[in-house]
């Protein structure tokens, strides 16, 4: 039917534009890395406005932004980072890695993969334009009501926020829902769903998480517009609605979706600590059990962000439970690594470093995790910058670490081309310097009463030298992300090595060129393990007997 | 459609394994407005409390309705597996013919019990309970309008008739979700 994948039908007559062979494209690759390169502008735009946040907080009583415009920014930064950062970085990488992953030639819905794409970047230009048409959403990233209601928020910023969510949610839907239909139908030859590479596996839980828990934000928002627009009373408790209902809602979405930010993330680690440690991952079972425990007790703990609404006593108590209980299978993932990484020949490669930095800062944002579920200590420390400080160690120090270790593990995939080492060395270390320095002393400031979300403070509050501190941090970080920056393009201006597999890797990515061919593979070794390549490479260690 | 030499690994047409999951999507999106309806009667009296019997005659017709709708597509997909084409084309347009009239009489019955979507918390409820379900059963019977129009361009065979089988699945669904509805709203 098409002699030419990875292109519509009429791409033939815009072959020759450049530009349009991009904006028209179907291939899963230049789907991927359009996914990436909008999602890593946002996420600097994200950047940029934590930036901004931290300048308003150096010193009690500065004037860099004043409330109302503090307000939007740290409202546009959390959404941002979320919505358009770190979820789209996510899909980026799946579209790029999963078709290669499992022997396949693209996604199973190419013309879908295009439209998520699309809708993407529209959601983000759509939330954006809300600056220049009377401000963006300013009520935080979760939006409570009554704070939404048209008596506290007149104007269209929550409107914009409510269609926004819209978009953006449809968008990743349509792309979950093409990510597991790719990995339950595209694998190749011999490879069953238990031999997926554990990124794959990642990803096939994470889309169903997000494919069960995204209709969820969607009816909120929905509701929420209805409310502005509407003049219906769902979440206005003086008028036979319940504020209440809005957090339930908000929070049977909330709460996975964390753990769709991280399980990707998680999924690169797998991949990334292995290869760099010369060892099978440790205990494969049981991670995948634990990848789709975490996706079943993500549903069953939503309430755990409510603790101080007055719920009853068994509510807190089962909540707090369930809390506990997600924290088990998430510690068996950091026990694996470090049983993988046990006695293995470890390469410390950039990549590796980050996969490092990951386990260490993901165990501090694990422990206060432990912290805020419990339901005294949360009392204590909600709405303060302890959480702050809690959810940027498993965001930041999690996510982001975790991608970044993909950035230097894929990037020669996706470019034919290493990033640099020393360079890349330098960014790891001032990014840990940097966000260690700006997260670490949020728990001290929370501890000690600063609540979050608050423009300024006052001087005699004691808070002044930590801020100040936090600041000096923040640009740190930024500077470490502009040697990756500086990184990557310097090694974009080099010519291409085109090496296939220069990590020696595992899986079957690294079975083809660098970049691959259109239609990825001209051949594929015979998949009898988890490890193709490696059993391919090595057929006297191969991991089947 | 798409990579034809690969075979699926389910077995499953990769159409039909994405409709069952966006059909599981689905049910979280209407079990969240369904749990939203039961929290606000919680907390709330609902005003369909007590009301005379009468009052269940639209929705109940409409019910029996919806119901005949569910024979008349199982009829259509027997058509399309045994390549009926003429029986697929009537029985898919009185599927669709019956979906019309019932997101009609859904709007009569909205209209006839008199609750406002301002009227507290419960006029929303039933606003967006019966409005996401009447979109549902439009975008059904859009499907099925295609469902008509292919058929009768003879683009099926008892062989490949995918679209025939992921409509229909829709439609039961679609009318299922109803069938939960009317139990939550009118009977209990
Ligand atoms: C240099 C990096 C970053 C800095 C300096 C930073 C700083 C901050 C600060 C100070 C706040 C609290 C604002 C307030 O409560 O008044 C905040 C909130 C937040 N940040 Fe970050 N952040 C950074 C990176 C990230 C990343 C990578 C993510 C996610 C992937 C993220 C997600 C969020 C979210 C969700 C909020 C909550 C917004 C809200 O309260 O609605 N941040 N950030």
């Amino acid at each position: 039917m098409t002699t030419q994948t990875g292109t519509f039908p009429y791409m033939r007559r815009a072959e020759k534009s450049k530009f349009l062979s991009w904006a028209l494209t179907t291939d899963h690759k230049r789907i991927g890395i359009l996914y990436l390169v909008t999602a890593f502008f946002f996420f600097l735009v994200g950047g940029i406005e934590a930036l901004l946040i931290r300048l308003q907080l150096a010193a009690p009583g500065a004037e860099v932004l004043g409330p109302d415009a503090y307000n939007q920014v740290f409202t546009m930064h959390g959404m941002t980072m979320i919505f358009l950062g770190a979820m789209p970085i996510a899909i980026g990488f799946a579209n790029y890695m999963v078709p290669l992953m499992i022997g396949a030639k693209d996604m199973v819905f190419p013309k879908l993969n295009a439209l998520s794409y699309w809708m993407f970047i529209f959601g983000g230009i759509f939330m954006y334009s809300s600056f220049l048409l009377g401000g963006a959403p300013d009520k935080g990233w979760f939006a409570y009501a009554p704070m939404t209601m048209p008596a506290y928020s007149p104007g269209m910023r929550m409107d914009f926020w409510a269609l926004g969510v819209i978009v953006l949610v449809v968008s990743s839907t349509v792309g979950s829902i093409n990510i597991i239909v790719t990995i339950l139908q595209m694998r190749a030859r011999g490879m069953r769903i238990t031999q997926v590479p554990m990124f794959v596996w990642n990803m096939l839980i994470t889309s169903f998480i997000g494919v069960f828990a995204f209709p969820s934000v969607l009816v909120a928002a929905a509701l929420l517009l209805l409310d502005r627009q509407l003049g219906t009373q769902f979440f206005n408790t003086g008028a036979g609605g319940d504020a209440m209902l809005w957090q339930h809602i908000f929070w049977f979405f909330g709460h996975p979706e964390v753990y769709i930010l991280i399980l990707p993330a998680m999924g690169i680690m797998s991949e990334v600590v292995p290869v760099f440690s010369r060892k099978p991952l440790f205990g494969f079972t049981i991670i995948a059990f634990s990848t789709a425990a975490i996706g079943v007790l993500s549903f069953m703990v939503w309430a755990h962000h409510m603790f101080s609404t007055g719920m009853s006593q068994i509510a807190l108590l089962f909540f707090a439970a369930d809390s506990f209980l997600i924290g088990v299978p998430t510690g068996i993932k950091i026990f694996s690594w470090l049983a993988t990484m046990w006695g293995g020949k470890i390469r410390f490669t950039t990549s590796m470093l980050f996969a490092m930095g990951f386990i260490v800062m993901f165990v501090i944002g694990g422990i206060t995790g432990i912290h805020v579920a419990s339901v005294p200590l949360d009392w204590q420390v909600t709405d303060s910058y302890y959480v702050v400080g809690h959810f940027h160690y498993v965001l930041f120090g999690g996510t982001i670490l975790g991608f970044l270790a993909g950035l230097f593990y894929w990037f020669p995939k996706m470019s034919g081309r290493l990033l640099g080492e020393r360079m890349g060395k330098l960014s790891f270390w001032t990014i840990m310097i940097g966000m260690n320095m700006v997260f670490l002393p949020m728990h001290y400031l929370g501890l000690a009463g600063m609540p979050r979300r608050v423009y300024t403070y006052p001087a005699d509050a004691g808070w002044a030298f930590w801020n100040m501190f936090e600041t000096w941090g923040a640009f740190i970080t930024a500077t470490g992300f502009l040697f990756i920056i500086i990184n990557i393009v310097m090694t974009l201006r080099r010519p291409a090595t085109h090496e296939a597999d220069p990590w020696d890797g595992y899986t079957l990515e690294w079975a083809t060129s660098s970049p691959p061919p259109p239609e990825n593979f001209d051949s594929l070794p015979p998949v009898r393990s988890r490890r193709p390549l490696w059993d391919a490479k090595h057929p006297d260690m191969a991991d089947t007997h | 459609m798409n990579q034809a030499n690969i075979k699926p690994r389910t077995g499953l047409d990769s159409a039909k394994v994405a409709t069952i999951v966006v059909l599981g999507s689905e049910t979280f999106f209407f079990g969240t407005l369904v749990s939203a309806y039961l929290f606000m009667r919680g907390v709330y009296p609902w005003p369909l409390d007590g009301a005379p019997l009468s009052r269940l005659v639209i929705p109940a017709a409409n019910t029996l309705l919806l119901l005949v709708s569910v024979l008349t597509m199982y009829l259509a997909l027997r058509a399309a597996r045994a390549g009926g084409k003429a029986a697929l084309v009537t029985w898919s347009t009185v599927t669709l013919a019956l979906g019309l009239v019932f997101v009609g009489g859904q709007v009569l019955e909205y209209t006839s019990n008199g609750m406002m979507p301002g009227d507290q918390g419960f006029g929303g409820v039933f606003l967006t309970l019966m409005g996401f379900h009447a979109l549902h059963l439009l975008a059904g019977v859009v499907m099925l309008a295609l469902i008509a129009m292919r058929a009768r361009l003879g683009d099926f065979t008892p062989r490949r008739h995918t679209a025939v089988e992921v409509g229909a699945w829709f439609w039961y669904y679609v009318a299922g979700v109803w069938a939960v509805l009317f139990t939550i709203l009118y009977l209990i």
